[in-house]
């Protein structure tokens, strides 16, 4: 799984497409994959009762599970009733756009996603350590030391090369223009706000990125292991 | 025509002046976040911070002053 790329891949594909995608509904397929199923993969603490997957990386990203949301057919259907209930073609094809980006990223883990689902094949590159089942600590510990972080890295070098998407004037002859979603908020939000919040995933990306990073190797000395398939020191998933 | 292309390719002043701003919201944001890493988890969470960070407090201190 991915850390931070799916922060920041949006604005790369914004940068290319310019007026012919919306960034919200971008942002958010770029995130729905993992909506509704990261906190179970790790485990939360309810009252007396810890729930948490007992097969973790089955559950994120197998069948039975929840793996079909890494597949391009549910970025499809989603966008289609997007494009149906909403009118929106627009937004149908920019949830597409950044769902597909989501389940191709997850491909470089060594769980890698069903990306042609139903059938159940797991298309995975294996350059880093699939490591959701071993905790949320652990899992940054090991994904922060191998190549998977390398990867967001290349999306968050990527984004300040383009770092005119991020400005004013972008925002106003592209992200504003170009989605009917922005003028309608504009009503109760001023624009500087909205401004600082379509800069909010980059932003969010890079610096917990810069803040894992810190935390795993200049507080706890975990140790890089930038070899294919690394960190070997923790215990990867396979499908 | 080449001076304009490469003043296409390098922020302005105030472009810096914003970038500025927003490294030195992420500096703290990565501080509060390497000591609690609690802070770091929620996107909401994220968002509000610049929110306030790089929106909220400089309005405030545009009108005060």
């Amino acid at each position: 799984m991915s850390w931070a790329a799916h922060d920041l891949e949006p604005y790369a594909f914004q940068r290319h497409l310019n007026l012919k995608v919306a960034f919200v509904p971008l942002l958010i397929g770029s995130y729905s994959p993992d909506m509704m199923t990261k906190w179970f993969v790790y485990g939360i603490h309810l009252g007396p009762w810890d729930l948490k997957a007992s097969n973790p990386a089955q559950f994120h990203r197998g069948w039975p599970g929840f793996g079909f949301t890494h597949s391009l057919i549910y970025g499809l259907v989603i966008g289609l009733i997007i494009w149906k209930v909403f009118g929106s073609k627009l937004w149908g094809l920019s949830f597409v756009i950044g769902q597909f980006a989501h389940a191709l990223t997850d491909t470089g883990d060594t769980v890698g996603t069903m990306l042609l689902f139903p059938w159940t094949f797991h298309f995975h590159l294996d350059a880093w350590a699939y490591a959701g089942q071993t905790g949320r600590m652990t899992d940054a510990a090991a994904y922060f030391s191998g190549l998977g972080s390398m990867w967001d890295a290349v999306w968050m070098v990527y984004g300040l090369y383009c770092w005119r998407v991020l400005t004013s004037d972008y925002f106003d002859h592209y992200i504003y223009r170009a989605d009917r979603f922005w003028p309608w908020i504009n009503r109760w939000i001023p624009r500087g706000a909205l401004l600082t919040v379509y800069r909010a995933a980059f932003f969010y990306g890079t610096s917990r990125w810069i803040a894992w990073t810190i935390w795993a190797h200049v507080i706890h000395h975990y140790p890089y292991d930038l070899s294919w398939g690394g960190p070997h020191w923790v215990d990867a998933a396979h499908p | 025509m080449r001076l304009r292309q490469l003043r296409d390719r390098i922020p302005s002043r105030p472009d810096l002046r914003v970038f500025a701003g927003y490294c030195l919201a992420a500096a703290v944001y990565v501080a509060i976040g390497v000591a609690v890493t609690d802070f770091l988890l929620s996107f909401w969470v994220g968002v509000a911070y610049i929110a306030i960070a790089a929106w909220l407090v400089p309005a405030l201190v545009r009108r005060l002053t």
